[in-house]
């Protein structure tokens, strides 16, 4: 069952909103901004994606956030984004279910709880801390601002989390529990993820670079935050300006069997410039013409996938390919030359890991 | 049956009654409460908690798995390798068919181990190698990459409902089409973290728990796995494998109300049931009993109460978290593999800790074991966040 696109909501490292990515696609650029890491040198800059949820105050009352935390706060504005983009803030939402993927969580909350009880002893832990840092905290955030009152789920399987979590939103909505499911994918870095960053690639890691996804055997991974969210229902027929989902598919490279439209797929490749899982990535992207990569618009994160599938979508409503920000000087190095969508319309938004666990992502206009 | 059933083909359970399904039975019948104070982490306050750990280190415990995986993983692979082998299924076996993996879990996913961030704090240079054991453990991962499974591979982080939810997605994975079997239930390990932050909440009790009891003062936290083998019918008959039990029908939802604390007129637990009950195509009357979610705190056990009391008027029902602690993740997948081996039984054990009636609840949970009379039973969890998620069981039979 083909799932229908009727709206979507990001913020992330180039901006909030459909219009800044689709900005940041047609410049190519986005730059990431300094963070400091503390380490037993002292502290190191570090270069990251930042999101910036302060849009959010156009939506709900500044008051009502106080105790939101950020991972909360982009989830929420990715929400009512997708929603508004969809038409349907101000719709029922009784029949509607909520999923939200995420490889860590809410991860500055669970060190803030920490903090609260390392620091002070045990009886000085945070309940508001504990409460936000419980990963599905997002999902009762966004259910009960919005009254979503259908079935919830947050799904946490690392760079895998998206295209897992959208197996079930399709078995939701092909069950018949729910009409629409508002589906969303959140990451966010702190202060810990920056220190391990440092400490797995060293100096690739605190010097400024450019990410550089499309050459496999370097280091060039720039963490990133940010929220993606989609309104899915089924296809009734009615089309939507962002296409539909056609598949979401989980399993390993080496068992990798082309999708129906062959050749005639253009693949948004999620390598973000780590190299321990070049190898794989070279053994898919071997076997395949047209690719193209934009995690350097927005960095490094388990749920970056979902970023592609915003770009795939925006891709389909402009009807054409946007450009890859670095240039890809190897195998499948054809859709910078082209820039059209494939006659089938059929984009594949491709993630593996560095187990060689593949997920794909296939849309359709 | 239902043509939406899906069987149940293996089961397997770890937690504080025993090592396996009919230890923990065997302990649970005979009224054993196994809790003491915490032996895995030192804790400034640890006699006033009393929690419900597994004797059993899972040192033993031969996995292919490596390097070094959470104890929440090798929990998972002992619930695992129990349910498999129920289900006389092995690796072999696996291998040639579409297997997905769906677990639920909350401590499994969440990076916090202490003994890193203590050092890094201090601006020491600690042991990468708690983080990279974090980055192997995921629960579904751990179980797919030991029986080289390869179909979808799925962690739900639903907090306590999180093992129900899982469950409930597996049958869904079958229904679709997209999994011949699929390996669902839940795994959480005894952790600091969480026992610190239940006790911030003022929702511990300092003595074991008493759920739905009059002087009930919150709950015991408990850790453990469980895991059921669910199969197609295509896949099933082939095999000319017995079901143990059949998923009749399941709900979720979420309340939309508050971030920890139940909707006080149980909102969405009333939809997951009804939806639970209708998607099973059975009459309330067929219920044998419910195996409620039953934590021993007040909000939850008056919440729950009064659902039975309008939705299930008469029908018996028990916690199990009297023998375990709450398992948090693994809650729901060890109370839906007690809820089948009851119902083989044709009983349910006293509903541990609960002595006093509570005139506010208005109805009270088994007082002492009892005969059931059906083949049909409701296993139901609430969680933070609003989560609440209901399957109805019925008891297995032969091959066809």
């Amino acid at each position: 069952m083909r799932l229908l696109i009727q709206g979507m909501g990001v913020v992330g490292g180039f901006g909030c909103g459909t219009d800044a990515l689709a900005s940041a696609l047609s410049s190519g650029h986005c730059a990431p901004r300094n963070a400091s890491v503390k380490t037993s040198q002292g502290p190191l800059d570090i270069a990251v994606f930042f999101a910036d949820a302060s849009r959010l105050e156009e939506f709900v009352n500044k008051r009502s956030l106080r105790r939101v935390d950020h991972f909360s706060k982009m989830a929420i504005l990715g929400s009512y984004l997708a929603l508004q983009d969809a038409g349907k803030l101000e719709e029922d939402r009784s029949r509607m279910g909520m999923i939200i993927a995420t490889g860590y969580g809410a991860a500055r909350t669970t060190y803030t709880l920490l903090d609260s009880f390392v620091l002070d002893g045990e009886t000085f832990a945070s309940p508001t801390s504990f409460s936000n840092s419980v990963h599905n905290a997002a999902v009762a955030g966004v259910s009960t601002l919005l009254d979503i009152t259908g079935p919830g789920l947050t799904v946490s399987q690392f760079e895998m989390s998206v295209a897992s979590a959208l197996i079930t939103a399709r078995c939701w909505l092909e069950e018949g529990s729910v009409d629409s499911v508002l589906f969303g994918a959140v990451d966010e870095y702190c202060d810990v993820l920056g220190y391990c960053w440092h400490r797995f690639f060293g100096e690739r890691a605190t010097s400024a670079h450019d990410m550089d996804p499309f050459n496999l055997d370097l280091q060039s991974a720039v963490p990133g935050e940010g929220a993606s969210f989609f309104v899915l229902s089924r296809d009734d027929g009615g089309g939507s300006q962002y296409g539909c989902i056609e598949n979401a598919h989980l399993g390993m490279v080496e068992q990798y069997t082309e999708g129906p439209d062959g050749d005639n797929t253009i693949f948004f490749i999620g390598a973000d410039g780590h190299r321990e899982c070049g190898a794989h990535y070279k053994r898919f992207l071997s076997g395949h013409s047209r690719t193209a990569c934009y995690t350097p618009l927005y960095g490094s994160l388990p749920t970056g996938p979902a970023f592609d599938i915003a770009i795939a979508a925006l891709s389909i409503k402009s009807g054409k390919v946007f450009p890859s920000p670095v240039k890809n000087k190897g195998p499948g190095n054809g859709a910078d030359n082209e820039g059209r969508l494939p006659d089938s319309g059929s984009i594949c938004c491709v993630k593996i890991s560095n187990r060689g666990e593949l997920g794909t992502v296939t849309l359709k206009a | 049956m239902s043509p939406g059933a899906v069987a149940i083909t293996g089961v397997g359970c770890v937690c504080a009654p025993g090592n396996n399904l009919p230890e923990c039975m065997e302990s649970l019948f005979r009224g054993e409460r196994n809790f003491g104070a915490p032996t895995r982490f030192v804790s400034d306050n640890a006699a006033a908690f009393p929690v419900f750990e597994v004797a059993d280190d899972l040192a033993s415990l031969e996995t292919r798995n490596t390097p070094v995986i959470s104890r929440t993983g090798m929990l998972s692979l002992k619930a695992a390798f129990e349910a498999i082998g129920d289900s006389g299924l092995d690796r072999e076996s696996l291998r040639s068919k579409r297997v997905g993996v769906c677990m639920g879990t909350t401590v499994g996913c969440v990076m916090n181990n202490e003994t890193f961030y203590r050092a890094y704090l201090k601006g020491q240079d600690p042991d990468m190698a708690d983080i990279t054991r974090f980055l192997q453990s995921n629960p579904a991962a751990v179980v797919a990459r030991e029986f080289d499974l390869t179909g979808p591979c799925q962690t739900i982080v639903n907090a306590c409902s999180s093992s129900t939810d899982a469950i409930r997605t597996g049958t869904l994975w079958i229904k679709s089409g997209i999994c011949d079997i699929v390996l669902a239930g839940g795994a959480d390990e005894m952790s600091h973290v969480a026992c610190t932050g239940f006790a911030s909440l003022m929702i511990t009790d300092s003595s074991p728990c008493k759920p739905f009891d009059r002087d009930r003062k919150g709950l015991n936290l408990g850790e453990g796995a469980a895991m059921v083998v669910l199969e197609s019918e295509g896949v099933r008959r082939m095999r000319r494998k017995g079901a143990r039990a059949f998923v009749l029908g399941s709900g979720a939802s979420c309340d939309a109300y508050h971030l920890t604390a139940p909707h006080p007129d149980g909102r969405g637990l009333r939809r997951a049931l009804g939806e639970a009950i209708a998607s099973s195509g059975v009459e309330t009357k067929e219920i044998a009993f419910v195996n409620a979610h039953g934590t021993g705190t007040q909000d939850n056990d008056r919440v729950e109460s009064g659902v039975l009391r309008d939705m299930l008027p008469g029908v018996p029902f028990l916690s199990t978290k009297g023998y375990t602690g709450h398992t948090l993740g693994a809650a729901g997948a060890i109370e839906a593999v007690f809820t089948v081996a009851c119902l083989e039984r044709g009983r349910i054990p006293k509903s541990a800790g609960f002595s006093n009636p509570d005139p506010q609840l208005g109805v009270s949970p088994a007082e002492r074991e009892m005969e059931i009379r059906g083949a049909v039973a409701v296993s139901e969890s609430l969680a933070f966040g609003g989560h609440n998620g209901v399957l109805v069981l019925v008891m297995g039979g032969g091959p066809t």
